[in-house]
């Protein structure tokens, strides 16, 4: 009887811990700023049927994503890098207006992000 | 030991410019299952480095959700990537192939064969998630596009037109970052 108990104890603690894990998962998710969802949205975005490659795109002899498709990045770049308190007066200074540039930095920031919530979340366990 | 720890980052930083990040986002409901090739992108495209056994990347891994696979370079990619490669299997003529260890010298960030390889093709199937089974229609060999050694199409879609692939760079200054894209 006591060994009986004592694995159904086991048991659900078992379970307990695999549950607080998939909460944890949830929290990332659940973490992440309008600005980074939007980041994301937009790298996906490149998937959809009216954002993928045109013929001629596709024809160029480089690897660098067109100018037409870096342009669907860069309004959820800059919404991330002012959400960091940047003004866009010091990202038109600093970048000229490279679309490069923008997606670049946002990704930097976007990274950085992700990993301080991830910290967060080690911390609170 | 810090100015140790000073030089290792300072070569780190400069091996992300040499060699150039990659990023594999897989949105599709199959795991990714396959390899990397990394190589010179001047004719005859030696040294060449492959992952030595098959990356998997499963379903439903990127940005988004913080699963990407991301690889600095042939030697970080093993402590900070989600998907580390223990060995890479690196090619320095047609006929001389060794498999060298992740820390291996010869994979430092900043060395000869960091320096003088790019993220260039990616040979992959899709798989029904958590098996190794082929989806139909959806084997994939994949290049940057202007690569003057793997000339396969930069762009895929299966013949349903539901999901696609494809390769691309993004680059700021040196910074260059390959991009892998599977919906």
């Amino acid at each position: 009887m006591k060994k009986l108990f004592i694995t159904a104890v086991f048991a659900a603690l078992t379970l307990a811990s695999c549950n607080n894990e998939e909460s944890a998962v949830n929290t990332v998710e659940s973490m992440k700023s309008p600005q980074m969802e939007n980041f994301d949205k937009a790298f996906k975005s490149l998937g959809d049927p009216q954002n993928r490659p045109t013929e001629e795109e596709r024809k160029r002899n480089t690897s660098e994503l067109s100018d037409r498709r870096k342009a669907l990045l860069v309004p959820a770049s800059k919404e991330l890098i002012l959400s960091t308190g940047i003004t866009e007066a010091e990202i038109t200074r600093k970048t000229n207006g490279d679309m490069s540039q923008i997606i670049v930095w946002a990704t930097q920031i976007y990274m950085q992000k992700s990993d301080e919530i991830r910290k967060n979340i080690k911390s609170e366990k | 030991m810090k100015k140790i720890i000073t030089l290792l980052s300072f070569a780190a930083s400069v091996a992300a410019y040499a060699q150039g990040a990659l990023v594999i986002n897989n949105y599709t409901t199959y795991d990714f299952r396959g390899d990397l090739i990394a190589h010179n992108l001047i004719s005859p495209c030696y040294p060449r480095v492959a992952n030595n056994t098959p990356i998997i990347v499963p379903a439903d891994s990127h940005v988004g959700n913080g699963l990407q696979l991301q690889y600095e370079n042939y030697r970080v990619q093993f402590i900070n990537s989600l998907y580390p490669m223990a060995e890479w299997s690196v090619s320095t003529s047609a006929n001389t192939t060794n498999v060298r260890s992740w820390d291996n010298n010869s994979l430092l960030p900043g060395g000869v064969i960091s320096s003088n390889t790019k993220w260039g093709t990616a040979k992959f199937g899709m798989v029904y998630a958590g098996t190794t089974t082929n989806v139909p229609g959806f084997s994939v060999n994949i290049s940057i596009a202007g690569n003057p050694c793997y000339t396969y199409p930069d762009y895929f879609t299966t013949s349903s037109g539901l999901n696609s692939a494809e390769m691309f760079t993004i680059t700021s200054g040196s910074n260059v970052t390959a991009y892998l894209q599977i919906y």
